[in-house]
C-alpha cells in the first residue's frame, strides 16, 4: 500500500493537483501558518467539498491556487499544478497573442505543439499578476465568494460586470459580450435577464446577486470553479435554490467545482468527494458516502456528531467538540487536533504528526489510530 | 433627476436671497460708512467740509436713504447686471472685478488642477504601495504640507527663489510685461511666475486631498468586489482605476464642490503676500474700507459659486455612484 496519497489516479482524469502546499501569513503578531502541507487531486468533472471550521485554511487554499493571496502572505513551499485541456485554453484570439510572445523565447508552456494535449502548468511558478496567470484566472479557474452583497461592484451594472470578463477572455466587442452575459444569466435561472443586465447590484436581492456571481464565474466556461461558501450569507430557501442551480449547471457544463463550506448538509447534497481540513492540513479525504457512513478521523466523527439530524432520537444531545481551534500563530507539536481529541493517546499524538495514510482505496486519513506512519 | 435639479435651483434662489440680506447686514454692521472715512481723509488733508458738502457726499454715494431702500436699489440693479460703483476706485464694480477675474481664474484653476492631479496620483500610489518607502516619504511631505501655513510657505519660497534662482517672484509678471500686450513671451513669463503661487496654494490642499484619497482607497481595496475584479483576470491597473478608484472618489468630489468659491476669490492671504493681481486682495480691502457695493458683489459671486459648486458635486456624485439617487 502506498504511503503517499496523490498520484494514483491517472493524470488524464485530474485537472488540478496540489502537493504539500504551505502558505504563511506574515502579520504584526507573528507568522500565521495558514496551510501546513495541503495535498489533493481534483478529478475532472467532479465536485470536491472542502469542510472545516472557520480559520482552518479552506479559503486560503482556494486563494493560493487562484494566486489571489494578500500581500502579507506567501506560498513558501509546495506545488500547484493545473492540467490544462485544449477545450479550456481561453479564446483563440487571446492565445494567439500569447503564442506570439512565446516565439520571442519566453513562456514555453504556451507553445503551440502542446495543442490537443494536456498541458501541465505550475501555477505557483507564475507571477500572480502576470499575463499568464491573468489569462488563466477568470477564464480557466474561476471563483465565487461568500458575500454576494459585497462581491459585485456597486457602481457598475450587472451586464457591465459580467460582460467585462467575457470581453477580456473571449475577445469580443461590447455588444456581443452583453449578449453572452444575457445568455448566461438566463442559464443561471434569472428571470428577465435583458432587464437585469441594466440593473445595479443594489437593485437585486442577495439570491439574485449570487446567481449573477455564478453567471460571472461560469461565463467563460472555466475548468474549475471555486465556490467559497457561496450560500453562507443567504437564507435557507435561497440557499436551497442556489444549490439546486449549481448542481444543475454542474451536470450541464461538466464544470469541476471545489465547494468550500462548513456545512456538512451542503456537502451531502453537492459533493462527490470531501476533504476535511483542520488547522491548515487535510486530515481526512474520501468519498461523500464514506465521510457520512464510515468516518475515520476523530475530528470528522466529532463534526458529524455536532450537527443535528432530523428524525434522530429526541432526547439525544448534540455533542460539541470541546475546546476551540488553537490560534495559528502557535506551533503545536504532534497532531494539531490532540488537545481536543477524545481518542488522544498521550506520548504518541503529542509527539509527532501522523502522515496522510491510505486506509482503503480513495480514503486517506491522518491519524495514529490507523497507522503509525509519521510525517517526516 | 431633471425635476430634482429644477427644485435645487429654486432652493438656490431662496438661499441666495438670504445670503445677500445677511451679507448686507453684516457689511453695514460696523459703525460708520465710506463717506465718514472719506470725510476723515479730507479733513486730515486740511480740507474743511461744511455740513452741506458732507450731505452732498452722502447723496452722491446714495448713502442718504434708509438701509432697506438702499438694499432694494442695490439688489434690483444687481439682477439687471449693474453692480454699482466702487467708492474707493471711483469705477464700476463690474470693471474692477472683471479686470482681475481672468487672471484669477487662470491662476485658481491651474492650482486646482495641480493639486488634484498630484493628490490623486500620490494618494493612489501610497494606497497601493502601503508601508513601502515611497509611501512613508509621501506621508512626511503630506504632514509638512498640512502643518505649514500657506503664507509662511509663500515667504520661504520667495526667499528661496530670489536667492537661488535670482527670480523676481512677486506678482504674476516681470515688470516689463505688466502693461505689455499679450505675447508668447508674456505667457512664458506668466508661467514662470505661476509655479510658486500654485505650489503654495496647492500644498495644503494637495496634502489633505491625497491623505483622504489614500485612506478611502485603502478601505475600498479591502472590499470583496476588488477581489472579484482580480479573480476575473483583470490587470492590477484596471482593478485599481476602474473598480476601486471610482468607489473611493466621493469625498474628493464633495470637496470640489465647496472649492468653487475659492476659484473666484483666490487665496487672499497668499495673494497679498505674493502681490498677485487677483480678486482676493480687492475683496479684502473692500471689506476694510467699507466699499460696500464692491464687497457685496463679491459676496454674491462667492455665494453663487458655492451653490453651483455644491449642485455640480451632487450631480457628479450621482453619476459616479448609481446608489445615490435624488428623488
Amino acid at each position: 500500500m502506498s504511503d503517499k496519497p496523490g498520484p494514483k489516479a491517472p493524470e488524464q482524469d485530474i485537472v488540478l493537483r496540489v502537493n504539500d502546499l504551505h502558505t504563511y501569513f506574515y502579520t504584526d503578531l507573528g507568522i500565521s501558518r495558514a496551510l501546513n502541507g495541503v495535498s489533493f487531486d481534483i478529478p475532472v468533472g467532479k465536485v470536491m467539498g472542502v469542510v472545516g471550521e472557520s480559520g482552518c485554511g479552506k479559503s486560503v487554499t482556494a486563494l493560493s491556487i487562484m494566486r489571489l493571496l494578500p500581500k502579507s502572505s506567501k506560498i513558501i513551499k509546495g506545488d500547484i499544478t493545473y492540467f490544462r485541456r485544449p477545450q479550456h485554453n481561453g479564446s483563440a484570439g487571446a492565445s494567439d497573442q500569447i503564442k506570439q510572445k512565446s516565439e520571442n523565447g519566453q513562456q514555453g508552456f504556451w507553445i503551440d505543439e502542446n495543442a490537443g494535449k494536456v498541458q501541465e502548468i505550475r501555477l505557483n511558478d507564475l507571477d500572480p499578476m502576470g499575463p499568464e496567470m491573468r489569462h488563466i484566472r477568470g477564464a480557466e479557474l474561476a471563483m465565487i465568494f461568500q458575500e454576494p452583497m459585497t462581491s459585485l461592484n456597486p457602481v457598475y451594472t450587472i451586464g457591465d460586470q459580467i460582460s467585462e470578463t467575457i470581453m477580456l477572455h473571449q475577445r469580443v466587442n461590447k455588444a456581443e459580450g452583453l449578449r453572452r452575459a444575457i445568455d448566461i444569466l438566463e442559464k443561471v435561472g434569472m428571470s428577465n435577464p435583458k432587464l437585469i443586465v441594466g440593473n445595479y447590484p443594489h437593485q437585486l436581492s442577495g439570491g439574485m446577486r449570487q446567481r449573477a456571481m455564478i453567471a460571472m464565474g461560469l461565463s467563460c466556461h472555466p475548468a474549475v470553479l471555486f465556490a467559497d461558501e457561496p450560500t453562507t450569507a443567504l437564507d435557507v430557501t435561497t440557499e436551497a435554490q442556489i444549490l439546486d442551480l449549481m448542481r444543475d449547471l454542474q451536470a450541464q457544463f461538466g464544470t469541476t467545482i471545489v465547494f468550500i463550506t462548513h456545512n456538512l448538509g451542503v456537502v451531502a447534497q453537492m459533493c462527490d468527494s470531501v476533504s476535511v481540513m483542520y488547522l491548515g492540513r487535510i486530515i481526512e479525504q474520501t468519498s461523500v458516502d464514506e465521510i457520512f457512513y464510515n468516518p475515520k478521523h476523530p475530528y470528522t466523527s466529532a463534526l458529524l456528531n455536532s450537527i443535528p439530524h432530523i428524525g434522530s432520537r429526541s432526547k439525544e444531545r448534540l455533542q460539541p467538540i470541546r475546546g476551540v481551534v488553537p490560534d495559528p500563530y502557535s506551533k503545536i507539536v504532534g497532531c494539531p487536533f490532540h488537545p481536543r481529541c477524545n481518542a488522544f493517546m498521550p506520548g504518541k499524538c503529542d509527539k509527532a504528526m501522523p502522515a496522510q495514510t491510505v486506509i482503503s482505496p480513495g480514503h486517506n486519513v491522518r491519524c495514529f489510530l490507523y497507522s503509525d506512519e509519521v510525517e517526516e | 433627476m431633471g425635476s430634482y435639479i429644477l427644485r435645487r435651483l429654486g432652493y438656490m434662489a431662496v438661499t441666495l436671497l438670504i445670503v445677500t440680506i445677511l451679507g448686507y447686514i453684516i457689511i453695514e454692521l460696523p459703525p460708520g460708512s465710506y463717506v465718514e472715512s472719506e470725510v476723515e481723509r479730507l479733513r486730515a488733508q486740511g480740507g474743511n467740509l461744511t455740513q452741506g458738502q458732507i450731505d452732498a457726499l452722502y447723496r452722491r454715494y446714495g448713502l442718504d436713504k434708509p438701509e432697506y431702500v438702499r438694499f432694494w436699489l442695490w439688489i434690483s440693479a444687481f439682477v439687471r447686471g449693474d453692480f454699482g460703483q466702487a467708492f474707493a476706485y471711483n469705477l464700476p464694480v463690474s470693471q474692477i472685478i472683471f479686470d482681475r477675474l481672468g487672471l484669477t481664474l487662470a491662476f485658481s484653476l491651474s492650482s486646482l488642477v495641480f493639486s488634484w492631479v498630484v493628490a490623486i496620483a500620490a494618494g493612489v500610489y501610497s494606497a497601493t504601495h502601503r508601508y513601502t518607502l515611497p509611501d512613508y516619504v509621501i506621508a512626511v511631505l503630506q504632514f509638512i504640507g498640512l502643518a505649514v501655513p500657506n503664507f509662511l510657505l509663500a515667504l520661504v519660497l520667495m526667499v528661496f527663489a530670489q536667492n537661488v534662482f535670482h527670480m523676481q517672484v512677486a506678482g504674476l509678471f516681470s515688470s516689463q510685461y505688466v502693461d505689455a500686450p499679450w505675447s508668447i513671451a508674456k505667457v512664458l513669463d506668466l508661467l514662470n511666475h505661476l509655479w510658486i503661487p500654485i505650489i503654495v496654494i496647492g500644498a495644503s490642499n494637495t496634502a489633505w486631498l491625497s491623505r483622504v484619497m489614500r485612506a478611502n482607497l485603502l478601505d475600498v481595496l479591502n472590499m470583496q468586489y476588488v477581489q472579484t475584479a482580480r479573480a476575473k483576470g483583470l490587470t492590477e491597473n484596471v482593478v485599481v482605476w476602474k473598480h476601486a478608484f471610482r468607489n473611493a472618489i466621493h469625498p474628493l468630489i464633495m470637496v470640489l464642490g465647496s472649492s468653487l468659491p475659492g476659484i473666484i476669490s483666490g487665496e487672499t492671504i497668499v495673494a497679498i503676500v505674493l502681490n498677485l493681481p487677483t480678486t482676493g486682495p480687492i475683496y479684502f480691502n473692500a471689506l476694510i474700507q467699507k466699499d460696500m457695493y464692491l464687497a457685496g458683489a463679491f459676496l454674491v459671486f462667492l455665494a453663487i459659486a458655492l451653490l453651483i459648486g455644491n449642485l455640480g458635486a451632487d450631480i457628479l456624485l450621482a453619476w459616479v455612484d448609481p446608489r445615490i439617487r435624488y428623488e
